[in-house]
């Protein structure tokens, strides 16, 4: 098996300081392979979001061992009208990324901005325009090629599509699985969603109270839930459907 | 997408361009000079020749006005000048960085901002002398930490936004982010601050001047206009009118844009 692009081993992580502080993550362990997308499900107060930003070096406040084999992991925010500057414009913002990983060339830097766009199923049109002329569903392409831009593998995905309606959900899921086939891009994907994991990620990770509960092959876990957290994260996602 | 016309913006914008040419126009050219004494047209009404009418040493108070206006624009400019660059510069570093720092710089601010920029001023005056220059220095210093908070207010907005995170995450270095990032979306709020300060600065000034602690003789400024004046306020009223019309229009003009912006603001 290559190198796993995320290695983490008995990872323990607090947030707060002095009295309030509380442990978030507790003995967590989990590797990422390139090219694969691993799910993380929980409800919230999980540890989930604390698991990623420590991932992306957000979280500082751990100890265990947590390797990360790709530049610069990116994130993609699961608020569409928050996540893109609101004064300036889409192609601004990803030349932004382009300009902080040092490319100094402008023609360079707008040709692949403008190539990115078109990648995530945009247009040039879209180069010039700002976050409030986009749809949800747009401005979520634009910030996953944000993440892309500098050529990170490693993509934290914090519910990038539980805000967008149905549709746009099966949209966007399909542009990042060709995504992934595409860059060979390993994905964290955090979730609550066991339906959108499922279409999405290669195995899943059920986390309770800081704690991995369950890990394994998505079919799997999914045909035959082993901790009683998992069964009823299971039998609530089906009574919804 | 259809905007309801923005009528104080275009009066404001208006009023504004007004009072600022009528200043302009008075720093290169007045009819008479503003300091010319003529026994003859002492307390002369105002005519043709004499548009605003004379004063009690018969200057021509439409020239005084022309010069006063200007002096007291270029005061207001120049204070806001430092009080809005320090202030922006301060506040955008301790709404974005917080910390001990921040709680520090917030707490000198309040206790300059606990008393009467005016009376603050006057202490000022006291141990550096009177003078233009002087005056815009203390109250552009006076000035800076309403501006600070006004800026940390809205750095502190901004700074946990998904699009600041993002920006983190793709390496941008923090003061890129402070003043590329964030601060064009703060000036909607920054700019209508800055309306309010102009208006403050105006008030200001004309106060220090009214109390002999601004502007000195020979130069003026339409707070001194106002302040010598007021003597003749009964027999005169002409020499009072016409530099508190010019202030009040300078005030109202600059208000009403800064009130224009607001709406605009609330329109998104």
């Amino acid at each position: 098996m290559a190198e796993p692009i995320l290695d983490i081993q008995n990872l323990n992580s607090w947030y707060g300081k002095g009295k309030d502080r509380v442990q978030a993550l507790k003995n967590v362990s989990l590797t990422l392979a390139p090219g694969e997308a691993l799910g993380i499900v929980g409800e919230s107060g999980s540890g989930k979001t604390t698991l990623a930003k420590c991932v992306l070096g957000l979280v500082t406040d751990y100890q265990g061992i947590l390797r990360v084999n790709s530049s610069r992991p990116q994130m993609v925010f699961q608020d569409p009208y928050g996540s893109l500057n609101p004064a300036r414009t889409v192609g601004w913002f990803l030349e932004e990324a382009l300009r902080a990983s040092g490319v100094r060339d402008r023609k360079e830097r707008k040709a692949r901005a403008v190539d990115m766009l078109v990648q995530v199923g945009l247009t040039e049109e879209h180069y010039g325009r700002k976050p409030a002329r986009l749809s949800g569903g747009q401005r979520q392409r634009v910030s996953i090629a944000a993440a892309l831009i500098q050529g990170s593998k490693l993509i934290v995905l914090d519910e990038p599509v539980s805000a967008l309606d149905v549709t746009l959900q099966a949209q966007i899921l399909q542009l990042l699985a060709d995504l992934r086939e595409k860059y060979r891009l390993s994905y964290l994907f955090i979730s609550h969603d066991l339906a959108v994991v499922y279409q999405l990620c290669d195995r899943v990770c059920v986390m309770y109270h800081g704690q991995v509960v369950e890990e394994g092959d998505v079919d799997a876990v999914y045909d035959d839930p082993q901790h009683d957290y998992t069964k009823k994260l299971l039998a609530a996602s089906l009574a919804l459907d | 997408m259809e905007r309801r016309k923005n009528w104080y913006l275009t009066l404001g914008l208006a009023l504004t361009v007004l009072s600022v040419g009528y200043s302009a126009l008075g720093l290169f050219w007045t009819p008479y000079s503003p300091t010319a004494i003529s026994t003859a047209d002492q307390y002369a009404a105002p005519s043709v020749s004499h548009l605003f009418g004379c004063d009690h040493m018969g200057r021509d108070v439409f020239s005084r006005t022309l010069e006063g206006a200007s002096a007291t624009l270029t005061i207001a400019l120049a204070v806001l000048a430092i009080g809005f660059a320090a202030g922006l510069v301060l506040g955008a570093l301790c709404g974005y960085y917080g910390g001990a720092a921040d709680a520090f710089v917030m707490r000198v601010c309040d206790a300059v901002a606990a008393f009467p920029s005016v009376l603050l001023g006057l202490v000022v005056i006291a141990v550096i002398g009177p003078g233009k220059y002087n005056v815009i220095l203390a109250l552009g210093v006076l000035f800076i930490p309403s501006f600070a908070r006004l800026a940390r207010g809205e750095f502190l907005k901004y700074r946990d936004r998904d699009f600041v995170r993002a920006a983190r995450l793709m390496g941008v270095s923090n003061l890129r982010i402070i003043f590329v990032h964030i601060l064009p979306n703060t000036w909607p709020v920054l700019l209508s601050g800055l309306t309010i300060g102009f208006n403050n600065a105006v008030l200001a000034e004309a106060s220090m001047s009214y109390l002999g602690i601004g502007v000195t003789p020979p130069d003026t400024s339409l707070g001194r206009m106002i302040s010598e004046a007021q003597s003749y306020f009964a027999t005169s009223p002409w020499l009072i009118l016409f530099p508190a019309l010019v202030m009040i229009l300078m005030i109202l003009g600059v208000g009403m844009v800064g009130e224009g912006i607001r709406e605009r603001l609330g329109d998104k």
